[in-house]
């Protein structure tokens, strides 16, 4: 268990720089999720804290000690591969004993941590076979074993579980939360899916574009994202954003219909966001926005209705239960304004 | 399955056979081919001379000659000295080695190295074989630039050592391919395997040894394949560069069959060592196709 910690970390390609100065400290037996979209420098981020990409510029350092310049291997670091990255020419046991038999490790002792992680993980009874003959959930367990087996300080995750179908993938999500409770190790987890960041993350990074732009525990980042780019990323329905127009009482919304709101930067409101969940069914009289029903989508426990704006927008709205709405029908919707998010002209949250 | 073969055409066996004719020609010709060496080494027949109209059959008497005449035995010991240095250590570790070192890098130094083993490779044999026969003679280059100035007495290489030579021209000439076989080969091992024996500690070296080696073994054994049955059966170089000599230092397989079948006449005793080559490349091949076999 070690603490690692980021200090203006870049990564450069030639003159195309990648990672743009990135600070963070990441506490022991913490679980941080880097996430992001395609192409945000999440995965190279990660792949400097593993040694496995030269750092242009900054300083990682693992439990107190800068590892600039130190190997993977000394580094104390495990690391999880999207492919899994299992030796095809070894059995379980084999892949699993090879990081340990490298380091000279007493036969003994290696029998031993292999088969301990085999039972924590349950793969027991595939020790003996070869990868290939292995489903892609119970590669994904050996490729963990290996890195459990190595005992390292901190775990790191590249993508794990997007090579697994959906429903293996929610099943390994709470075991990788079971296992980090088990092993009380930090763990870095890099995913561009969100459900995974929201559900395994004791913190979460969102990274765009090489920088990071918020930090902070799930509920933190779903109730306080400090900009439209977060806010659009983090839960698993798209915030709405709507365009709106300031007024010393409130914001005009594009029904013409005013929003009365308390705020202090309210001069500077440019955009409205507010989540699907959070938005209501109203009366005729009593609506803020009103639209078209242009499709549903019913779940059973709840629904997702989009609703098509006068203006050209498309609002979303999540629906609990199975609400009798028909297509093409006029639906009027409720701005709580408790559950607004306003923010200005660069997309910076107002607060 | 289902057969889903034109039912006009299955109905018309006529025009099936048509459309067959130019491969039953192909497959005919080469067994015709096989068959006539078959049936030939069994005969006394002579490529000029009364015996090359009024031959016989001598039974299994050319066969016996293999074995207790000079010649074939010490032939085939040289081929497997050439094959084992030229091939198998030669070009299949320089190839690899190369491969391995030049892997990812993009450098111009890659280039320049590609363009030189592929040159050997793409050259004429015939044209090779006058470069290093020059260039390894008494008044050749490396006596002229190396051997001279150092105040030694210069040396007949392509006299003196003869197979040594015609082994490193070999290597020089066939080095292309394994490279292009252990590139691809190499390429194909998933760059995150890779990277997770570097992070389990994996020195460069056990990177190559005891994941990359292993992983690509099938390639290995497919590469032994090839160059195994091309040097075994290989003529143009050596016999352009030496004719087998000098005595019969270099009279691989290959060129004592040209020797006793198109320089002696003796066409019977050259289809006999034409057999005896077909049986010690088969077994060969059987060999290295069991390597292929992926394990249990």
């Amino acid at each position: 268990m070690s603490d690692v910690s980021l200090r203006g970390v870049r990564k450069s390609y030639g003159a195309l720089e990648v990672v743009h100065g990135v600070d963070l400290d990441i506490r022991s037996g913490e679980f941080v999720v880097f996430v992001g979209p395609s192409g945000c420098g999440k995965s190279t981020l990660l792949r400097m804290i593993a040694g496995l990409e030269p750092i242009s510029g900054g300083e990682v350092s693992i439990g107190g000690r800068v590892v600039n310049d130190v190997p993977s291997p000394q580094r104390g670091i495990a690391m999880v591969f999207q492919s899994y990255a299992l030796y095809p020419h070894m059995s379980v046991y084999e892949n699993m004993a090879f990081g340990l038999k490298l380091a000279k490790t007493p036969k003994a002792e290696v029998d031993q941590r292999v088969r301990e992680a085999a039972r924590i993980l349950q793969i027991e009874p595939y020790l003996d076979r070869m990868p290939k003959a292995l489903s892609g959930g119970q590669r994904q367990r050996v490729a963990i074993g290996r890195a459990i087996v190595r005992d390292p300080k901190v775990f790191l995750f590249d993508e794990p579980l997007s090579n697994l179908d959906a429903a293996l993938r929610a099943q390994t999500r709470v075991e990788i939360a079971k296992l980090h409770d088990t092993l009380d190790a930090t763990m870095i987890y890099v995913t561009h899916d969100q459900v995974e960041a929201m559900t395994l993350a004791d913190r979460i990074v969102v990274l765009n574009s090489g920088r990071i732009e918020q930090v902070g525990t799930p509920l933190e980042l779903y109730r306080e994202p400090v900009n439209t780019f977060v806010a659009g990323f983090i839960a698993s329905q798209r915030m709405n954003f709507i365009d709106v127009t300031p007024t010393p009482d409130g914001v005009m919304l594009p029904g013409k219909i005013l929003l009365p709101i308390q705020h202090a930067g309210l001069a500077s409101a440019r955009t409205l966001g507010v989540r699907p969940e959070h938005l209501e069914l109203a009366s005729d009289g009593a609506a803020d926005l009103s639209g078209t029903l242009a499709v549903i989508e019913q779940f059973g426990e709840y629904a997702l209705a989009y609703v098509e704006m006068p203006s050209g927008e498309t609002i979303t709205l999540k629906l609990d239960g199975a609400p009798e709405l028909h297509l093409h029908e006029t639906i009027h919707i409720k701005v709580p304004p408790e559950a607004i998010h306003l923010f200005d002209e660069a997309g910076r949250a107002l607060r | 399955m289902k057969n889903q073969a034109n039912p006009w055409l299955t109905s018309n066996l006529w025009v099936l056979g048509l459309g067959m004719l130019p491969a039953i020609l192909l497959i005919g010709l080469l067994l015709y081919f096989t068959a006539w060496a078959f049936a030939f080494s069994f005969t006394d027949l002579a490529l000029v001379g009364r015996k090359s109209v009024e031959w016989s059959w001598v039974g299994l008497e050319n066969f016996e000659r293999l074995f207790t005449r000079r010649g074939f035995l010490e032939s085939l010991w040289t081929t497997v000295i050439f094959v084992f240095f030229s091939a198998i250590v030669g070009q299949s570790v320089l190839g690899f080695l190369l491969a391995a070192a030049l892997r990812g890098s993009r450098s111009t130094l890659r280039s320049v190295v590609e363009v030189c083993i592929m040159l050997g490779w793409l050259l004429p044999d015939i044209v090779a074989a006058f470069l290093w026969s020059a260039t390894t003679a008494q008044t050749g280059l490396i006596n002229q630039l190396i051997i001279t100035p150092l105040g030694l007495p210069p040396v007949n290489f392509i006299n003196d050592y003869a197979l040594p030579v015609v082994t490193i021209a070999n290597i020089w000439k066939g080095t292309a391919w394994s490279y292009l076989l252990f590139t691809a080969a190499l390429d194909s091992v998933s760059r995150e395997v890779v990277e997770a024996a570097k992070v389990d500690g994996a020195t460069p070296l056990q990177r190559i040894w005891l994941v990359q080696l292993p992983i690509i073994r099938p390639h290995i054994a497919t590469n032994m394949l090839f160059i195994t049955i091309w040097t075994f059966t290989y003529f143009p170089l050596i016999f352009a560069m030496t004719g087998g000599g000098p005595g019969r230092q270099t009279e691989t397989l290959a060129v004592f069959l040209y020797n006793q079948s198109f320089s002696r006449g003796n066409l019977g005793f050259g289809s006999a060592i034409s057999v005896a080559m077909l049986l010690i490349v088969g077994v060969l091949s059987l060999f290295y196709l069991r390597l292929l076999r992926e394990p249990k």
